[in-house]
């Protein structure tokens, strides 16, 4: 996992970088690539230390081991101002005293580009990513969709070597959400740039990315495509991270036995996992069950069933064909839909 | 609720203005009762020289010490808002001259001030011979020469700026880390940093504290001029104007005449207050978030 094959030359990347904070260890030793033009998406739960990756690829954060290349630079002593790097703040952090056309040419002003260069590139940043009609305005102004797009603007401005995203789209509504991200992920096609986007939302990882680092207490737990990540997952974690609600996860001994001819490789303590799609209800041989409660979202239902080893399970149905609260049922499974995992080490074991 | 207030603010505060409102147009000696002069009093100020210098000390004193004093408040806060090493005791020792009771403050100075004896002229003749300082020049004659009183009250109230210090230092304090982060990955220098993000940041606390600063100098030159000075080198060089209405109340005993010059110091007030109402409603707009 871990052990992928570094080269100096992509987009960005990390050989073996610790990182603390206050003392505590939020980084372990992080090996980690981005291809140039690639989208990688890291994804992981709060604390993970996904912020602090972006920070110290920035050089707001200071490594205490290892090393940062981007762009085929060794950046790791350089200063944040040298690292040619764009970072996108949760927060949007514009200047409330500037326009937005001050705002985004602000890195180039500084810079000492001429006024009438950086005003013609802050209005093409501005037309790129729809903001050309604010230029005029004050952030105080504007909505938080539109701040988004203007601190966008500000880093694609100066066309840096690496895009740093630090959860861009979590302080905007679901309807804005769900369109911003689609604007990122064009936006980034058009300009084939390399960039690093991080996000607790497994639905805008698996939308968004070309691949997917899943964080977890400072190591990558997987790296993949999304359809990897889905339906691969390398750990009991990734398994249980991506995908809502959660994939199931059961002691490979005992609580329901899986139809169909088990993988290779059984032996020993293992865990299977099944996401709630993959749950057959009603198999006349399947593990008995109680229904607890049943959540409908839309044509689906999501049935959350005790077995009788009191195992708690979840299945997805058809809210058509829902079953009640405190019915029994017959809950079943396919080898076939199921991932195992060592339950000492959590990994994936077999394909 | 508000009743103590209001009872206090009524007493203490528009009573006595009306009154002396009243008074600006009485000739009243504290011991006869007043008697009606109409606006002789003001055509009186009008022409009257020592209260021309002590207007002009007045405003000299405000235009010079307030930006120092901000400056000073201003450079102290953005060097110690950190939490690095010997911050703190910097920042106590930045505060502590404005703890010291006002009387008190004036007897030190009058101490440090000595041109003989006092520790400043001491150590600017350092290094240099008779009397003279390293660059062979005399020593500032801080009591007696004109030019050198004035900037002994000047510099006395340069270090009276704590209040200010600690409110820009709370500023600063306020403003978002991020954006000096964005900064810092534009690569903008200090100089650029202070010019185009903290200035102007801080603009509206600046202003405010300007404005307020400029209504007090009208007060914190009273004391000093006071008891260190004593209005002097002769005949005026440190009359201020609260200095002159003090004199011409209590120990001239003309009481409308000093109420009229108080006419005028309420003015300077309201005028600057006026100001401070603009500045404020034209940065809410500048900075609605």
């Amino acid at each position: 996992m871990s052990d992928v094959d570094l080269t100096h030359d992509a987009g960005l990347t990390l050989d073996g970088v610790s990182a603390a904070y206050r003392g505590v260890t939020v980084l372990q030793q992080l090996r980690l690539t981005v291809a140039r033009g690639e989208l990688l998406v890291v994804l992981g739960p709060s604390g993970a230390g996904k912020s602090t990756l972006l920070r110290v690829v920035a050089g707001l954060e200071p490594v205490t081991t290892g090393r940062v290349w981007i762009a085929g630079r060794d950046v790791t002593a350089d200063r944040p101002g040298r690292r040619n790097v764009s970072m996108v703040f949760q927060s949007y952090a514009l200047f409330p005293h500037l326009t937005v056309a001050e705002n985004i040419a602000f890195g180039l002003v500084v810079r000492d580009v001429p006024k009438v260069a950086a005003r013609e590139r802050a209005r093409t940043a501005a037309e790129q990513v729809g903001a050309a009609h604010l230029l005029g305005r004050r952030p105080g102004q504007l909505s938080g969709g539109e701040r988004q797009r203007v601190a966008l603007a500000r880093a694609l401005v100066r066309e840096p070597d690496v895009f740093l995203l630090d959860e861009p789209l979590s302080n905007l509504d679901l309807a804005l959400r769900v369109q911003m991200r689609a604007e990122l992920r064009a936006l980034h096609d058009r300009l084939g740039a390399t960039m690093a986007h991080v996000t607790h939302d497994q639905t805008e990882a698996l939308v968004l990315a070309d691949r997917i680092a899943v964080l977890r207490d400072g190591r990558v737990e997987q790296v993949g495509t999304p359809d990897e990540i889905w339906h691969t997952p390398a750990s009991r974690f990734v398994a249980g991270f991506v995908g809502s609600p959660a994939m199931n996860v059961l002691p490979g001994s005992g609580p329901i036995q899986p139809s169909g001819a088990p993988p290779a490789g059984m032996a020993g303590e293992r865990e299977i996992g099944f996401r709630p799609e993959a749950v057959v209800l009603g198999e006349p041989d399947g593990a008995a069950a109680t229904v607890d409660r049943v959540e409908v979202v839309g044509t689906d239902a999501y049935a959350y069933l005790t077995l009788r080893a009191g195992n708690p399970v979840v299945a997805r149905v058809p809210a058509a064909h829902r079953p009640a609260r405190g019915d029994a049922v017959r809950v079943g499974v396919h080898w076939a839909d199921t991932h195992v995992f060592d339950a000492t080490t959590g990994l994936r074991c077999a394909a | 609720m508000l009743a103590p207030y209001l009872v206090g603010l009524v007493g203490l505060v528009l009573l006595p203005a009306a009154v002396t409102l009243a008074l600006a147009f009485t000739e009243y000696d504290l011991v006869n009762p007043p008697s009606w002069a109409g606006l002789a009093n003001v055509s009186e100020l009008v022409t009257d020289p020592v209260f021309r210098v002590a207007l002009t000390n007045s405003l000299v004193f405000a235009l010079v010490a307030v930006p120092l004093r901000v400056l000073l408040a201003l450079g102290l806060a953005l060097l110690l808002h950190r939490r690095s090493f010997g911050s703190r005791p910097a920042r106590v020792a930045a505060l502590l001259p404005t703890a010291v009771p006002e009387i008190a403050y004036g007897l030190l100075w009058l101490w440090l001030f000595n041109p003989l004896y006092g520790p400043i002229n001491q150590l600017l003749r350092v290094g240099g011979e008779n009397g003279l300082t390293m660059l062979g020049r005399t020593p500032p004659q801080w009591l007696t020469d004109p030019t050198d009183a004035r900037a002994a009250i000047i510099l006395m109230s340069v270090f009276t700026m704590g209040e200010t210090f600690v409110v820009l230092l709370a500023a600063r304090r306020a403003l978002p880390a991020d954006v000096y982060e964005v900064a810092a990955l534009e690569d903008a220098t200090g100089w650029d940093v202070f010019r185009r993000v903290t200035l102007p940041l801080m603009a509206p606390v600046l202003a405010l504290l300007v404005v307020r600063d400029l209504i007090a100098s009208l007060h914190f030159s009273f004391v000093p001029a006071f008891v260190v000075t004593d209005g002097g080198p002769p005949p005026y060089a440190t009359t201020y104007l609260s200095l002159f209405i003090y004199r011409t109340g209590f120990e001239y005993l003309r009481y409308g005449y000093a109420a009229a010059a108080t006419l005028v110091m309420m003015l300077l007030t309201v005028a600057a207050v006026v100001l401070q109402w603009r500045l404020f409603r034209r940065y809410r707009a500048f900075y609605r978030l």
